[in-house]
């Protein structure tokens, strides 16, 4: 007659069922690789005034000094005139600092492409850089020409999360062949 | 005769509390309306040049033009269907269709408008568009249905 709290009764039932539901939830929540997830910068400056023509880049593929260079020289932004306010342009300027791949927060692979990058170079392009390379030696050639895709700075036509900073495998989809 | 009075007195509550709401949401949809008219656009430049021509601005649209450097129309990112999906040219982006029949929050932020206008008369015809080109475009714009 006597039950110890070891047995199984509703109690510890309904404790691991939470137990079982709160692990399958946190799974699914989990990004497919923490890694493969770089911050953005909170509000909507940065996607508004860096996103309208291209993919807003996550701050975390270049170096602090990179971005303060592009900062710069907004005036010719690859031949386009992106000039904005004193305001606004420091202002994202502090965000790209904040989250750029040499800041103190960074993430492993934050880090990592930081120190793939000679400290005297602050390039400009995110998909000429070594990491850039390295993560899509697999993708063959033909797949940057097509229409949908175009360009390999064109991030968000395959990394369906990237406005999110999201790069993980399970969040690409490469547009089919023309 | 209990469940009927029930019913009843639910749908008085029903009443007090469309009765509360709707005002509220006339509120909001009026200040919507003001904010986020493209009509409201198109008075403001109309306010500035006179008068505006839809079909002018399907000309300026569909227009080829030699000043810019980024491209020589506006349809070479936009097609030549306001209503359907573009890509950017040089950077390869999708971008959503122009015409506010098809794509609800254009020509809805005065600022954004002329940010972009700014931007994009540059890039096709290398220099700002004038106020009655502004106007124009927006009315043809508009007048897509
Ligand atoms: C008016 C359009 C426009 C705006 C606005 C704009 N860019 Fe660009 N950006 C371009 C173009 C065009 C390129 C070059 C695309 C090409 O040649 O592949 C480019 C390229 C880049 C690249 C290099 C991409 C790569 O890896 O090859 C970065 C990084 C970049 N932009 C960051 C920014 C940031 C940060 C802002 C906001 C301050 C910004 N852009 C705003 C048009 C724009
Ligand atoms: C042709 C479509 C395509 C484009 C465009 C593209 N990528 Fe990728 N990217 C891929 C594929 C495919 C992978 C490999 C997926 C995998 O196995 O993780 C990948 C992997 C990555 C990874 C590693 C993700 C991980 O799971 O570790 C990063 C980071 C990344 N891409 C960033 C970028 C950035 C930044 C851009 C734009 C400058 C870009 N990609 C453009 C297709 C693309």
């Amino acid at each position: 007659m006597e039950r110890t709290g070891s047995g199984i009764n509703w109690k510890n039932l309904a404790l691991l069922t939470l137990g079982v539901a709160g692990t399958l939830f946190w799974i699914a929540q989990a990004p497919a690789s923490d890694d493969a997830v770089f911050p953005m910068p909170s509000g909507r400056l940065y996607a508004a005034e860096c996103g309208g023509c291209h993919t807003a880049y996550a701050p975390g593929f270049l170096p602090a000094r990179s971005w303060r260079r592009m900062m710069n020289e907004l005036a010719d932004h690859f031949g386009e005139d992106v000039s904005l306010p004193e305001p606004e342009r420091l202002a994202i300027l502090k965000d790209l600092e904040l989250l750029a791949a040499d800041n103190p927060q960074a993430s492993q692979r934050m880090r990592r492409i930081a120190a793939s990058i000679p400290a005297n170079a602050a390039p400009q392009r995110i998909s000429e850089t070594a990491f850039f390379r390295f993560m899509h030696d697999e993708v063959p050639n033909h797949f940057w020409r097509r229409k949908k895709i175009g360009s390999k700075a064109n991030c968000g036509a395959c990394h369906i999360r990237a406005d999110q900073g999201r790069y993980g495998e399970r969040e690409v989809r490469i547009p089919p062949a023309d | 005769m209990r469940a009927f009075e029930r019913s009843m007195s639910r749908r008085a509550a029903g009443v007090v509390r469309l009765a509360l709401v709707l005002p509220l949401m006339a509120l909001v949809s009026v200040d919507m309306a003001r904010a986020n008219d493209p009509r409201t656009i198109l008075d403001a430049y109309v306010a500035q040049a006179g008068s505006a021509s839809a079909a002018r601005g399907e000309r300026l649209y569909r227009g080829k033009f030699t000043g810019g450097r980024t491209a020589e129309s506006c349809t070479a990112c936009h097609t030549d269907n306001p209503k359907a999906a573009g890509q950017h040219v040089r950077t390869h982006k999708g971008i959503d269709p122009l015409a506010p029949v098809a794509q609800r929050d254009r020509f809805t932020d005065a600022a954004k408008v002329e940010k972009w206008f700014k931007r994009n008369c540059n890039d096709v015809l290398g220099r700002e568009c004038t106020v009655q080109e502004k106007a124009d475009f927006t009315a043809y714009m508009i007048s897509i249905r």
